[in-house]
């Protein structure tokens, strides 16, 4: 099992509940610096509701949230994105109408404390230079004067995650980057992900056991949202419980 | 970049060249024709400063009005009750709608869609209100007159009783404003306000505080539209109640979408078509807004982008 | 001083039921369609005109309360089909849309009927006796033919397939398409409904109030006002939001300026649209 040398986030006894159902039921979750944590479990297990407790989307009705060993919980989004929590979306979420490069720009220029009105923006060489490295990085340099609708929409999710990346985070939250592909696109852009997120602390939500499989240092597993259990893969795959809720076997 | 540069020579000439041209036109056209123009130039900044908020920042406001006739009446009542001098007035007519953008924006922005467009509306019918109402103070809907100090900085000075030295005031003035705006549109909190209009959640979840820059958006609109609300006022030697209408924020509305938004130029264009329209129409057809709104839905319905969009299509396909 | 009251309650009773009738038509659209019709107030308008020609020519107020919806509901359908079915789903532009729509109604009739007001007398001459005042009895049918609006309009909502499907569409509007709804239809019916409802109080109101070619630019910021009181898609609430907000301004125009009385309506507006997006009666 992968051991963290020191826990980056920590949930303790995080409870959320609409009207009177309970989409998130007591979870306490321990995340350590540079594991990859994937959280699964059936549709409406609470899992990107869980996500939404994390950076702020949705206030939590009680329990408390750590991030490097501050409190965060209830924060709203942009105050966590400056703490070093960044996100992706299971819709594709871009700045639709930009071009790639602009998109990339925009997410790298947030980390800038004042915002000059009297300048234009192109006169900010740093920020030209990490969107460059950016680019090259996602690999999408050479498609970087494209609007980014006009891209595939395996090249979107790319996009997105360089658009979080772009903020230098700490940790990052991704809600099911493969939804929407197919397996072949799937595998790719896991290929890419090793190489552009090597090194990152990761919370996946996914829906692709393969995925999952693969890129996973520990699995975490919700139902009806609670956490039923957690270990890495090759645990989970053998757990009866796991079996029994959500492989269905 | 050199793109960037062959982008701006492609604005900067074009901007001077037609400044040019409105600098002669004194020479040449009647009176009337100029007092047309000047009145048209502060359109152009209300259309422009609306432009900051709808076309960049993605908010509906029908509350501008409001900004409008409180620097207009910022103007006409400093001068005629209480004998301010111009400059000062002028400078009022921006900061007080500031002080009431801040506060109608600290609420607004908390809204969003169609809440955001009815209680802007709201806002602005209070005003409007309180306008009609508080007659001994407004002048109610026969409104106030003055008539206006020379305005004076330095050595510099403008006859604004004169219609030559109002015109080029106002075009002067208006012209400082089209570059301020296109330069701020163009600066990284430019880039802000797009990204708040493209995306307001992933602007929210990459760090952006986008409640308060909506609000600072909301803001140096409104500052705008007061400053246009006076030189309207400047203008005229005039200010009523009725400017105080949110009907009146359609005008605004109305250029922005026929000329094409978030470019600044197009509301500008926009104006210009959609006014001069109208100063020729009214001849043969008292009832313009028949014209106008025909426009309006035309335009919404075929050309969301507006005339700059229509001409950059063409120009694209070569 | 009692006879006023009873006077100002009556009326503001009496109004409050045709702002239900216009609201009823502004949320029926909203529930629905999710766009905000700013040409509302002007089918309220035309309606009234309308009736004021049917009234010239024909002679029956009653034909025309009848003739003058449909042919404004006629309308409300080629501006459904013609002009917003393709943007329906952008609420922005719609506004902006139905705005451009309301200019050029506004400004037809202004060419056509011309600028001044003009009043249709009341069908009923019949007054009634309240303590020392004599209260325009057509007031308290105008009233009865609201209220039987009203009852009439519940039933084709609850009872009718149509009124099932218009309910299911505001409930999920993907589950409806799943359930082989035809959701299209239900919109252009209901857009047509809301127009006609509209000109139907247009022409309630009009012995009340008199015909012009703005008199539907207030109403239609009273009608906005009075669904968001109510609720956004709620309807009830919208009905109880109307005359609430009718009665309280009645009686208060009693006490203070109407102008003050509405200053202080629409800044309740205000904390309701902040606190209570989803309105007084919502959940």
């Amino acid at each position: 099992m992968f051991k963290p040398d020191e826990t980056i986030l920590e949930l303790k006894e995080v409870n959320k509940s609409f009207g009177g159902l309970l989409a998130v039921n007591q979870v306490n979750l321990s995340v350590g610096k540079g594991e990859l944590r994937a959280l699964i479990g059936p549709n409406g297990a609470g899992k990107t509701t869980l996500l939404n407790l994390i950076n702020g989307t949705l206030p939590v009705s009680s329990g408390h949230i750590f991030f490097k060993g501050k409190e965060i919980t209830n924060l709203s989004p942009h105050r966590i994105s400056h703490i070093g929590i960044a996100r992706t979306l299971q819709i594709t979420s871009l700045f639709s109408g930009l071009t790639v490069y602009e998109n990339i720009w925009t997410a790298v220029q947030s980390r800038k404390k004042f915002f000059n009105p009297f300048i234009k923006a192109g006169k900010w060489k740093d920020v030209e230079e990490k969107t460059e490295s950016m680019l090259e990085l996602t690999g999408l340099k050479d498609k970087a004067h494209l609007i980014c609708s006009e891209l595939s929409y395996g090249e979107q999710r790319i996009l997105e995650m360089g658009i979080a990346l772009s903020t230098d985070p700490s940790l990052l939250l991704l809600d099911e980057p493969t939804a929407g592909l197919n397996s072949q696109e799937s595998l790719a852009l896991v290929k890419k992900m090793r190489s552009m997120l090597s090194g990152q602390t990761i919370i996946l939500v996914e829906h692709d056991m393969e995925v999952v499989m693969e890129l996973a240092d520990n699995i975490s597993v919700l139902h009806y949202g609670s956490i039923i259990a957690e270990g890495p893969p090759e645990e989970i795959k053998e757990n009866e419980e796991v079996k029994k809720v959500y492989l269905g076997t | 970049m050199t793109n960037q540069k062959r982008e701006s020579l492609h604005f900067i000439i074009p901007f001077f060249l037609v400044l040019l041209i409105l600098a002669i036109v004194p020479f040449f056209a009647s009176r009337f024709f100029q007092t047309f123009l000047t009145e048209l130039f502060v359109w152009v900044l209300f259309a422009i400063s609306f432009d900051l908020i709808f076309g960049y920042t993605a908010l509906l406001s029908y509350g501008q009005a409001l900004f409008f006739g409180l620097g207009s009446y910022t103007v006409t009542i400093l001068m005629r009750k209480y004998g301010f001098n111009t400059e000062l007035s002028l400078f009022l007519s921006i900061i007080i709608p500031i002080l009431f953008a801040w506060f109608v924006g600290y609420f607004s922005v908390r809204l969003t869609g169609i809440h955001f467009v009815i209680i802007t509306i709201i806002f602005a019918i209070i005003g409007n209100i309180i306008g009609e109402t508080w007659t001994s103070f407004t002048g109610g809907s026969d409104g106030l007159t003055f008539s206006p100090h020379p305005f004076r900085l330095g050595l510099f000075q403008v006859d604004l009783v004169d219609i030559k030295g109002n015109y080029y005031f106002v075009l002067v003035i208006v012209a400082i404003c089209f570059l301020f705006l296109r330069r701020m549109v163009q600066s990284p909190l430019g880039r802000i306000f797009i990204s708040i209009r493209e995306n307001e959640e992933r602007a929210r979840l990459i760090g952006y505080n986008v409640q308060r820059y909506k609000l600072i958006a909301f803001i140096i609109a409104g500052g705008l539209s007061g400053l246009a609300g006076g030189l309207y006022s400047l203008t005229l030697k005039y200010a009523c109640a009725s400017y105080l209408h949110w009907s009146v924020s359609g005008h605004a509305v109305v250029y922005t979408i026929v000329g094409g938004m978030g470019t600044l130029i197009g509301p500008a264009l926009g104006a210009g078509i959609v006014m001069s329209l109208e100063h020729y129409l009214v001849d043969i057809l008292m009832a313009t807004d028949l014209v106008v709104g025909i426009v309006l839905v035309i335009m919404v319905l075929m050309a969301p982008k507006g005339l700059i969009g229509l001409l950059r299509l063409k120009f694209k396909r070569g | 001083m009692l006879s006023q009251l009873t006077v100002a309650i009556l009326n503001g009773i009496v109004w409050g039921l045709i702002m239900a009738l216009i609201a009823l038509g502004l949320n029926m659209i909203f529930g629905l369609l999710h766009i905000i019709n700013m040409a509302h107030g002007a089918l309220y308008m035309l309606g009234a005109v309308v009736a004021w020609y049917l009234i010239e020519y024909i002679g029956s107020f009653w034909i025309a309360l009848i003739v003058a919806p449909l042919l404004v509901g006629f309308i409300g359908l080629v501006i459904e089909r013609g002009l917003i079915r393709t943007i329906e789903d952008k609420p922005i532009t719609t506004i902006i849309c139905t705005f451009g729509i309301m200019l050029v109604i506004q400004h037809l009739v202004l060419i056509v009927f011309g600028g001044s007001p003009r009043r249709i007398s009341p069908p009923i001459a019949y007054r009634l006796p309240i303590f020392d005042l004599q209260y325009p009895s057509i007031r308290i049918v105008i009233a009865l033919i609201s209220i039987a609006m009203m009852i009439g309009l519940w039933l084709f909502l609850r009872k009718t397939k149509y009124g099932l499907w218009m309910r299911a569409v505001v409930q999920d509007r993907e589950m409806a398409v799943g359930l082989g709804i035809p959701v299209n239809k239900v919109y252009m019916w209901t857009f047509v409904l809301g127009s006609a409802l509209a000109a139907f109080s247009g022409i309630l109101a009009a012995p009340i109030v008199s015909v012009e070619f703005m008199m539907g630019r207030e109403v239609l910021i009273m009608a906005f006002i009075i669904v968001i009181v109510g609720g956004m898609g709620n309807l009830e609430g919208s009905v109880l939001a109307a005359i609430m907000i009718s009665l309280i301004q009645g009686v208060g125009a009693l006490f203070v300026p109407p102008s003050i009385a509405t200053v202080f309506a629409l800044a309740f507006m205000i904390i309701v649209l902040l606190l209570r997006p989803q309105g007084l009666f919502g959940e």
